[in-house]
């Protein structure tokens, strides 16, 4: 059984179906990408999978480390290990980043991190992200650029070690410097740590960076195609239109 | 111009301003208008005109006799009425036994330059560092000031205060016991603040506090005012009118911090009907920061007063009204000269059945040239019945100057707590970050580790004792 597991999941939200049977295994270790056109559903998936109230799954489910979490409270998704970083993180004015954490890691814990440790931590997160130390005492995302709070879902997902994170275009709206110090992150992250990944773009950008080893391709509301990294340069080559021709139509999915 | 006639239209307390002189000012109308159009600042409404103490006394003990208890209307919102408050009930001098353990129990366990704490009628507890005492510093009750230094009391007292806007302004200037004055010379800087303590430890105490703050020429120092109340198991009534002037002179600079709580006394009601002016003179700096955070009903005058050239202030403020309290802020950042400066920043947040009215006027007088100032107001609603208003005004009377204000009125934003809650808190934890997070950069100005724990602390409390409500609230929308 794979660590997340995805079953014929159908989403609505606004009276609308939107993902429409979606299977997607992914495990620890592993790094995916999931690509799509813009209103494929993607982002539909990634809050989805931690539970936004605004999606409703009408069919399907959600499982992670065996224990179905299709119902489950966000912050219980977060807890068993799952992440998201966000695609437009929300500002929490008047939070630093470094208490934001502190929180963030000890509502994962029974006892409350040492400040040792927690130092530790961070200052290794620090320096995998290439930000500076001041950036930590900031208010989260509180007038950051769009780099920087990228850069900040990165910095939290290094504290807070989930087993699978989502990525939801992460790498839009970056230039190629963030976006170079971003991807790194989180390959280092999946060498050191075993990080598994749901790297979900609409670009090719960033996988020149990371290097996945299952690509899906969503269009629709469903995994029309998956295959290894070869994808991605057949994306390149042909786009997504040649691909929507071949598998866009009603009934057609992927093997 | 007559005690008893000083003022009479200032705050439209409709029926709490009696005129008993003929050259009394025409009444408005009550209730037509909101408060800042009606609104005379306390410019030259004070008391202090040369009357002795006995004298002032016997002016507002006038105006309490035939006054009624003030209802504040305002026109297409809500009244502030006093009228349930059973004043005859209350006691205004009473037995005390020592300091209050509330006080004890509150006040954050940090070094002080001194303190001074008043429970019920009495001054029970004044201490002050022997240094600067002896480099002149003052901290003693009011009453012993009036005794011991005369004619500096004589030269500030009630300078700016009225005494005859409504009953109980008028029961404060007539019947104050206790008090405290403070005195910071010429030049002495003094790092570690001042305490200045009202507690009321038991329901049928009518409080009259009434503070006189002096910061000499070039002086520095900061006051730390706490409001407290002990549980009234029994339930009950009672009262804290209180009026507080500070005078800062030339070049002098304070940080003025209050801590108010009156919520503890629940299942008991404390009224607090109280007014502060503070005037800033020539060159000096005033930060002012109320923390209002409970009260059964809570009517506050607040205002802070640039008087003479170069004179500078922050005004801040935070408020949190929960349960079924009352809360009704007028502030007034004044600006009698120019240049000056003023920049006034509140932020409130209520839940429970609460209501709030957040007034804020800045007024500049004709000659306050070249005064710059901003007034913004933000505040949450974190239940469905709780209410906050929020009336921003601007009264200019010259024309080289630039005044302007803003503000939001807010609701919990569900995307920010779905962020915090894929990190791992729960509802609970996501919203008390965000309403702290709110507060936090006031808070953070004050400046003092304790006394911004305690405002934390209090906030908590309110958002954990709310829990239910706001959760019901949320999912509602």
């Amino acid at each position: 059984m794979a660590d997340l597991e995805i079953r014929d999941l159908h989403v609505r939200t606004d009276e609308r179906e939107i993902l429409r049977g979606v299977d997607l295994d992914i495990n620890r270790g592993e790094i995916h990408a999931l690509m799509g056109p813009n209103g494929s559903g993607k982002s539909t998936l990634a809050n989805t999978l931690l539970g936004h109230p605004s999606y409703e799954v009408t069919e399907g489910s959600i499982a992670f480390k065996g224990e179905d979490i299709t119902g489950a409270e966000p912050h219980e998704r977060a807890k068993a290990g799952l992440f998201l970083a966000f695609q437009y993180p929300v500002s929490i004015p008047g939070v630093s980043v470094a208490n934001f954490l502190r929180m963030a890691i000890n509502a994962k814990r029974e006892e409350p991190i040492q400040v040792k440790e927690f130092r530790t931590q961070l200052q290794h997160a620090i320096e995998l992200l290439d930000v500076d130390r001041a950036f930590t005492s900031r208010h989260l995302n509180d007038g950051f650029s769009g780099g920087e709070k990228k850069r900040a879902e990165i910095l939290q997902m290094a504290m807070l070690q989930p087993d699978v994170a989502i990525l939801d275009e992460t790498d839009s709206g970056l230039d190629i410097d963030a976006l170079r110090t971003v991807a790194e992150g989180v390959q280092r992250l999946h060498d050191e740590q075993g990080l598994g990944a749901l790297i979900i773009t609409h670009y090719q950008r960033i996988l020149h960076y990371v290097k996945p080893q299952f690509v899906h391709i969503l269009m629709d509301g469903r995994i029309v195609l998956e295959g290894g990294v070869e994808l991605v340069e057949r994306l390149e080559r042909e786009g997504y239109d040649q691909i929507r021709q071949e598998f866009g139509g009603e009934g057609e999915l992927a093997a | 111009m007559s005690a008893a006639t000083n003022g009479a239209t200032d705050d439209g307390a409709g029926n709490g301003a009696i005129p008993v002189s003929p050259d009394a000012p025409v009444q408005v109308k009550a209730g037509r208008h909101r408060e800042a159009t009606l609104y005379h600042a306390l410019a030259g409404a004070g008391a202090g005109d040369g009357r002795t103490l006995a004298q002032l006394r016997e002016a507002a003990l006038k105006v309490y006799e035939v006054s009624e208890l003030p209802v504040w209307r305002r026109s297409g919102f809500w009244s502030t009425s006093v009228q349930d408050l059973d004043l005859d009930a209350l006691e205004t001098s009473v037995q005390v036994d020592g300091v209050p353990a509330v006080v004890t129990r509150t006040l954050p366990d940090r070094p002080q330059a001194g303190r001074i704490v008043q429970s019920a009628g009495a001054v029970v507890q004044v201490e002050l560092d022997e240094t600067l005492a002896r480099r002149g510093v003052i901290l003693c009750s009011l009453e012993q000031a009036f005794e011991e230094h005369a004619e500096l009391v004589c030269e500030w007292f009630s300078k700016r205060l009225p005494i005859d806007r409504h009953k109980l302004e008028a029961a404060n200037a007539a019947f104050w016991t206790g008090g405290a004055f403070l005195h910071v010379p010429r030049g002495v800087v003094v790092e570690e603040p001042f305490e200045i303590v009202y507690a009321i430890d038991r329901a049928g105490v009518a409080q009259y506090g009434r503070t006189l703050v002096l910061g000499g020429p070039a002086s520095e120092f900061c006051v730390h005012e706490y409001d407290l109340a002990e549980s009234f198991p029994d339930g009950g009534q009672a009262l804290h009118a209180g009026a507080f002037e500070m005078y800062l002179q030339d070049g002098a600079r304070c940080r003025l911090a209050q801590f108010q709580d009156w919520s503890p006394a629940r299942p008991g009601e404390v009224f607090d009907v109280s007014t502060r002016f503070v005037g800033v003179g020539r060159d000096a700096y005033c930060h002012w920061l109320p923390a209002l955070l409970g009260g059964h009903l809570v009517r506050q005058h607040l205002e802070l007063a640039v008087m003479d050239k170069g004179g500078d202030m922050a005004f801040r403020g935070v408020f949190f009204a929960e349960e079924h309290e009352h809360l009704d802020v007028f502030a007034v950042d004044l600006h009698e000269t120019g240049p000056s400066g003023g920049d006034v920043h509140w932020r409130g947040a209520a839940t429970g059945e609460s209501r709030a009215s957040f007034e804020g006027l800045i007024q500049i007088d004709p000659g306050a040239q070249q005064t710059h100032t901003y007034l913004q107001i933000h505040s949450m609603m974190l239940s469905p019945k709780a209410r906050i208003d929020a009336i921003p005004s601007v009264l200019v009377s010259a024309d080289d100057v630039s005044a302007s204000h803003g503000g939001t009125v807010g609701e919990l934003d569900e995307t920010a707590i779905f962020y915090m809650q894929t990190r791992g808190l729960d509802r609970a934890a996501a919203v008390r970050v965000i309403v702290e997070g709110f507060f936090e950069p006031l808070v953070a100005e004050l400046q003092d580790e304790g006394l911004e724990e305690l405002v934390r602390a209090s906030v908590a409390r309110k958002l954990a004792a709310a829990r239910e409500d706001i959760e019901a609230y949320a999912t509602s929308r």
